[in-house]
């Protein structure tokens, strides 16, 4: 009697067997589940900041445009000569494009100008990085950017070279379409939308992120159904 | 997981925007404006005379460039064009639906949300069920 009550019968053990390996696929779905709900909250985080920080550039542009003039500020002085944007993306895409699980990934380069092939000034702000790549981006955010006078250096000739005055020089260069002497309310409509292009940035990788665990979701839906 | 490096594929690449006047104006302050040698911008500013045309071909434009990663466009203006906004795919350049001054926005009508939303639908839930 007790060599019967020590060993469960077989049917009893598979169906245990059972449950176990149904509660651990149970389980990574919930977490392929959680991630997506993560990802799309973010999501909905980052455009509720872009909204606002959009909303100040706008009042700021609007405070401007009444202290200059309405002619002063208005697209039509908007130059159509060739020139290169001082503000650029740098994308990373992944190598095996079908798998679903590494998404593309989006970093931004503020007043970066390449003038003879050198980098004359460079600041990185780094998006959102991807776990699951193990990339090994830089990533670097001056933590009071862009009223710092923090030195970032470019590597590209082996030299450090300060890059302060040239962020200075774009950034005046950008507000000279509107003319010599710009009223701070311009000014501070600028950074206002540099900060933008921040949640900008972050929105782009937040959406590679739903739309890919979103695909993986729906992987998961067809081979279970 | 160890392996599938990620490759740059674009250096310098551009951000381009479909939007209204002070959308544009702000962005290109911060420094996103550019003209190529073929006095090709990446920006589109929109107004009450824009046609829907217009716009579309705008929107071609942009997402079949090579040298744009993300693609800036209103909300507004993409509820005029929706069915091509709808209907694009690809990762690259990334498509975001931005407020503009006049028409905040709307979670509904995203794309991308409206892309995911059907798994929070009735239909889903009863279909996974069975």
């Amino acid at each position: 009697m007790e060599q019967h009550c020590e060993q469960s019968p077989p049917r009893a053990r598979e169906e245990e067997e059972g449950a176990n390996s149904g509660g651990v696929e149970g389980g990574e779905e919930d977490e392929k589940i959680l991630h997506f709900l993560d990802s799309l909250d973010s999501y909905l985080t980052l455009m509720d900041s872009l909204s606002s920080t959009l909303r100040r550039g706008w009042l700021e542009l609007a405070g401007a445009r009444h202290s200059m003039g309405s002619s002063r500020i208005s697209g039509a002085l908007l130059s159509h000569r060739v020139q290169s944007a001082a503000t650029t993306m740098q994308v990373t895409e992944p190598n095996d494009k079908s798998e679903t699980e590494s998404q593309a990934h989006f970093t931004i380069s503020k007043w970066a100008h390449m003038r003879e092939g050198k980098c004359s000034g460079e600041v990185e702000v780094g998006g959102f990085q991807n776990k699951s790549s193990g990339s090994e981006l830089r990533h670097r955010v001056p933590s009071n950017f862009p009223e710092g006078c923090k030195e970032s250096y470019s590597a590209v000739n082996g030299s450090p070279i300060a890059t302060d005055s040239n962020i200075q020089q774009e950034r005046s260069k950008s507000l000279s379409i509107f003319g010599t002497l710009v009223p701070p309310k311009l000014r501070a409509a600028q950074v206002s939308f540099e900060t933008a292009l921040d949640s900008i940035v972050e929105l782009a990788n937040m959406r590679s992120m739903v739309l890919s665990s979103f695909a993986q979701l729906q992987q998961e839906m067809k081979s279970s159904s | 997981m160890a392996g599938r490096a990620q490759i740059p594929t674009k250096n310098s690449a551009l951000i381009a925007m479909i939007a209204d006047e002070d959308t544009v104006v702000g962005f290109l302050l911060a420094g996103v404006g550019d003209v190529d040698l073929r006095r090709k911008r990446n920006y589109f500013i929109v107004d009450s005379k824009t046609t829907v045309k217009a716009i579309e071909d705008a929107f071609k434009d942009f997402t079949t460039r090579e040298d744009i990663a993300i693609v800036l466009i209103s909300q507004y203006i993409a509820n005029m064009i929706r069915f091509r906004v709808d209907s694009y795919n690809k990762p690259v350049p990334a498509i975001l639906e931005i407020p503009s001054k006049d028409h905040p926005y709307d979670p509904t009508q995203d794309s991308v949300l409206s892309r995911v939303r059907y798994l929070f639908s009735a239909e889903s839930v009863a279909s996974s069920r069975y």
